[in-house]
């Protein structure tokens, strides 16, 4: 019998039937405490919506599907567009470093220099955290796989 | 939970209204897909980071909505309608609005 043959858990059962909408006002209750406290239940709920949202928008590919396919595997697409991409992403660190040093040594008043240290460190923090924040949900957000 | 946008469903019968339901959501795709979606607007045809996003967010307004529909016990919602607007250029929302209601089997009037 292979992992996928076997017969769910009461508890994977619970989180369909939550998914669902199928539990009663007090079980739903039960059920959103238990969900509070455990990270593994909040996965088998998003796991059930997420193939839940798939297969009522199951679409059938398009012919121009098929031809996104192969060019993206096409060496010179994917160099090209990989090389692209890196020098953008370099090209503006790079800027970025630059105007931050000229801005360091520049004669700029060292209350103004501080004033824009503090902005480029906050920008980085919101920037950063919010990328973790989106990292640590992405994988229950049920309808990251739809297309079209 | 049976979603149309007709105000009738063949077979059965409106035995109670229970009121508006409705579900929106605004997401976005990240700034690298807008900025390739940016380069496939100058060249035409179809923005798949766009549709995409459409798609992610048409399908979670909708979903909001029936389960708005669950907490009130319907059966179904009738005479659904999506609206779209633009919050940014790299965000949609979407809101999909119906009316939830009880049904019964249709009666035979003779």
């Amino acid at each position: 019998m292979t992992p996928e043959e076997r017969e769910p858990s009461p508890d994977q059962l619970l989180a369909m039937a939550y998914a669902d909408g199928e539990l009663t006002a007090e079980a739903r209750r039960t059920f959103e405490a238990r969900l509070a406290r455990e990270p593994d239940l909040v996965r088998e709920v998003a796991e059930h919506l997420r193939l839940d949202v798939l297969a009522r928008r199951a679409a059938g590919p398009e012919p121009a599907d098929f031809e996104w396919k192969r060019l993206a595997s096409e060496t010179l697409q994917r160099s090209g567009l990989g090389v692209g991409w890196t020098l953008l992403l370099g090209g503006s660190t790079a800027l970025f470093v630059w105007a931050a040093i000229k801005v360091a040594l520049s004669d700029l008043d060292l209350a103004a220099k501080l004033a824009l240290a503090a902005l480029g460190v906050g920008v980085g923090l919101v920037g950063a955290f919010t990328v973790r924040a989106r990292l640590r949900t992405l994988h229950l957000d049920p309808y990251r796989d739809l297309e079209r | 939970m049976i979603v149309v946008t007709t105000d009738l469903i063949p077979g059965r019968e409106i035995v109670e209204t229970l009121g508006l339901v409705r579900g929106n959501t605004v997401r976005s795709r990240h700034a690298l897909r807008v900025f390739a979606a940016l380069f496939k607007q100058l060249v035409g045809g179809e923005v798949h980071e766009y549709t995409k996003l459409l798609a992610e967010t048409r399908e979670q307004a909708l979903d909001r909505m029936i389960d708005e529909a669950h907490s009130q016990h319907a059966d179904a919602v009738v005479g659904v309608r999506f609206a779209s607007t633009e919050i940014s250029r790299a965000a949609a929302e979407f809101m999909a609005y119906g009316t939830a209601v009880k049904l019964a089997p249709k009666r035979d009037v003779r």
